[in-house]
């Protein structure tokens, strides 16, 4: 019953306001120092080497820069206008291209809410100009943004990897058709909709605008070569392919898309080329624009680990008390199968992902139902992308789902409105849910192919 | 939602400011720029193009970075430890305030000052900890006592600890005099990196009681952000106030 006290805990802390990562550690420290013996300076230890002792986590940091470096107006702009090129002519052509470019951003960028801004803040204005309503354009938008966590590469994705030991590469690759096929039943059901109420569709632009645009946005889209490739070649590891990203993001915004550094001009103008300039190519490095980006991105990633630190020291206190264990061997008792027990899963996580940053609660419900699924013969990897897919849903199930906060900041609507904009393709998420848990292949594939049979088995 | 943003105040809290967003960026920029090298000496130093430059030069060009990864490492918990506290001072801490907001304000300051609390004890538990932890590399003794500093306690030295692969640097010369009995050190002892630990939550704890006088006064209304992209929304809504 400790434990029960513990999360009261937590969660009475969270609801009265205190941040996400202190109420861990507080509870964590209180119940460390009342039932053991363990020391205040251990715990500090814990501390310091959540980012010390985390090779894999410090992936993090260096995705965010990418992101950061990518997330400049000028790529969210780009994606877009590829996107309309290719998918705009279709009936709801607008926000079926919104998705797309969700999809193909959230393969730059680790986080959902990072992804309804950039993406959002264009389309949804320029889908009311074409005469679709608010409430369509803000549904759409604030359901595809989810995307960002579940294709590659994610945030999200490298905690569990850290948490459970599984390898980071291999939920990278196995994020890849979940997130193509969320995308696609998206943009399916757009085009049912559209077809019904006769949405306004756009003009077929060519096939010089599609390469054209296609020419420009790819600088950024290269990004995902650069670390899918990478990886999977074998050429760097998942911390180093985000490093590499991270230095070809700064280079592309500086000296190929030139919408910030050194060369950068004040709206309108054309920027400068690095033959007017060559200086830039030192400059770079020391421009103001440079220093925000990194400082930015520095912020996100002391806001997330803060709380996966707090996390860790929580998951010390699980492991040390044998909850897993406990858990799961009642459960085992209770003669749970495996798909009683992923809806269990389930629902522990889309009660948690209301409450809860999902790196954070990642870090804390990873290690507890890790084991279990071991013993029921679960593939790890799998087990890994229902629980992204779940911190999906839970980014836009009201009353407190993150993509919900951001998508009435960006479509100036209220939580309620955006909540019943948001249902119906929260539907179609929730279809999606059920075909990932209860059909694994569609994880398990890509890297089973590219890397053979997963080696943590029961 | 809490979206005020932090302006400091006077020129003292002006400097301050820019110098923690300094550090900030220049931990992050370093982190990024020892593993990009990491790699870069593994792929092309050691490659054909890599020994014919050597051959042309005479010179010798490392096959790997040896410190390298422990090195990013010390720099990413630097950069987390050093910025909790600076992230207080912003209100950048996630936090959940769907219920916090379902109350009048009156009742929300009440709840601010308890987390505020809460807040304040989680720094003052965790300060004792980063000094007990920090201390014997240090040479100097741990407090004593399980919860509060009770005075202090013999404790073993642990100066001589030195870090796996990062060279000893010149400049902290002075220390194999005043912590390791004269003795060389072969590599970078741990007392430095493991200072970051007292620093950083000394900083934590000081933003926080900054923060709790704050909501005391009525200055601030809380002390987290409902979500990780507010600023990036601010400038949205600047933005678009601006188009339309």
């Amino acid at each position: 019953m400790d434990v029960l006290f513990l999360f009261t805990m937590v969660i009475g802390l969270l609801l009265i306001g205190v941040p996400i990562a202190v109420s861990l550690g507080l509870s964590s420290i209180i119940f460390l120092l009342v039932l053991s013996d363990t020391s205040l300076a251990s715990i500090a230890q814990s501390l310091y080497q959540a980012m010390a002792g985390h090779y894999t986590l410090l992936a993090i940091p260096f995705f965010v820069l990418a992101s950061s470096f990518m997330s400049t107006g000028g790529v969210a702009r780009r994606i877009i206008r590829f996107s309309i090129a290719c998918v705009g002519h279709l009936p709801g052509g607008l926000a079926i291209a919104g998705v797309f470019a969700c999809m193909m951003f959230a393969a730059l960028s680790g986080s959902s809410p990072a992804t309804v801004v950039a993406i959002g803040s264009i389309v949804i204005a320029g889908m009311r100009q074409v005469g679709y309503t608010k409430d369509f354009a803000a549904g759409v938008i604030c359901n595809a943004g989810t995307l960002g966590i579940l294709i590659p590469p994610s945030i999200v994705m490298v905690v569990y990897a850290s948490a459970t030991d599984v390898s980071v590469g291999r939920m990278f690759l196995a994020g890849v058709i979940p997130g193509l096929l969320a995308g696609g039943m998206l943009m399916v059901t757009i085009l049912g909709i559209a077809i019904v109420k006769n949405l306004p569709k756009g003009d077929w632009l060519g096939w010089g605008e599609v390469f054209a645009s296609a020419r420009d946005a790819g600088w950024g889209l290269f990004l995902i070569v650069i670390i899918l490739g990478g990886i999977y070649g074998g050429i760097f590891t998942p911390t180093e392919a985000a490093a590499v990203a991270a230095i070809y993001a700064f280079f592309i915004s500086s000296f190929v898309y030139r919408d910030m550094g050194p060369l950068a001009t004040a709206e309108g103008g054309r920027n400068l080329t690095l033959l007017n300039k060559p200086i830039a190519l030192v400059t770079a490095f020391f421009h103001r624009d440079t220093r925000n980006t990194l400082y930015e991105a520095g912020k996100l990633t002391i806001m997330l680990m803060f709380i996966i630190a707090n996390a860790l020291i929580l998951k010390h206190v699980l492991t040390e008390q044998q909850i897993p264990q406990q858990i799961a061997s009642s459960m085992l008792a209770a003669g749970f199968g495996p798909i009683m027990f992923l809806v269990i899963v389930n629902v522990i996580l889309l009660i948690g992902g209301q409450f809860m940053e999902p790196s954070g609660l990642i870090v804390i419900v990873a290690p507890l139902v890790f084991p279990i699924a071991i013993q029921l013969g679960i593939d790890p990897i799998h087990l890994g992308i229902i629980m992204v897919v779940n911190m999906e849903i839970g980014m836009i199930t009201p009353p407190v789902g993150l993509n919900l906060f951001v998508t009435s900041g960006v479509a100036g609507m209220s939580m309620m409105a955006v909540v019943r904009a948001a249902l119906p393709f929260l539907a179609v998420l929730f279809v999606f849910l059920i075909l990932i848990t209860y059909v694994p292949i569609i994880s398990t594939f890509l890297p089973t192919y590219f890397m053979g049979p997963e080696i943590i088995t029961n | 939602m809490a979206g005020h943003r932090y302006e400091p105040g006077g020129p003292i809290g002006e400097a301050v400011h820019g110098f923690e967003q300094t550090v900030i960026a220049l931990l992050l920029g370093l982190m990024t720029l020892v593993t990009f090298a990491s790699v870069v000496v593994r792929y092309v130093f050691n490659s054909a193009i890599g020994r014919g430059i050597e051959n042309l030069l005479g010179i010798y060009l490392p096959d790997t970075i040896l410190w390298g990864q422990e090195v990013v490492l010390i720099l990413f918990a630097w950069l987390v430890l050093f910025g909790i506290g600076y992230c207080v001072k912003i209100t950048a801490h996630l936090g959940v305030d769907a219920v916090i907001n379902l109350f009048v304000p009156s009742t929300r300051r009440i709840f601010a000052l308890l987390a505020a609390l809460a807040c304040l004890a989680y720094a003052l538990l965790l300060m004792k900890g980063a000094w007990d932890y920090w201390a014997p590399f240090g040479g100097f003794d741990r407090t004593a006592g399980h919860w509060f500093p009770t005075g202090f306690e013999q404790t073993r030295d642990q100066a001589w600890y030195i870090t796996d692969q990062v060279p000893m640097l010149g400049i902290f010369g002075w220390l194999e005099g005043a912590i390791n009995q004269g003795e060389e050190y072969e590599k970078l002892p741990r007392v430095i990196p493991y200072i970051i630990l007292p620093i950083g939550v000394l900083l934590l704890l000081v933003r926080f009681i900054q923060a709790t006088i704050g909501v005391y006064r009525g200055e601030r209304e809380s002390l987290i952000a409902s979500h990780e992209a507010e600023d990036a929304l601010d400038d949205a809504a600047i933005t678009t106030k601006q188009e339309g």
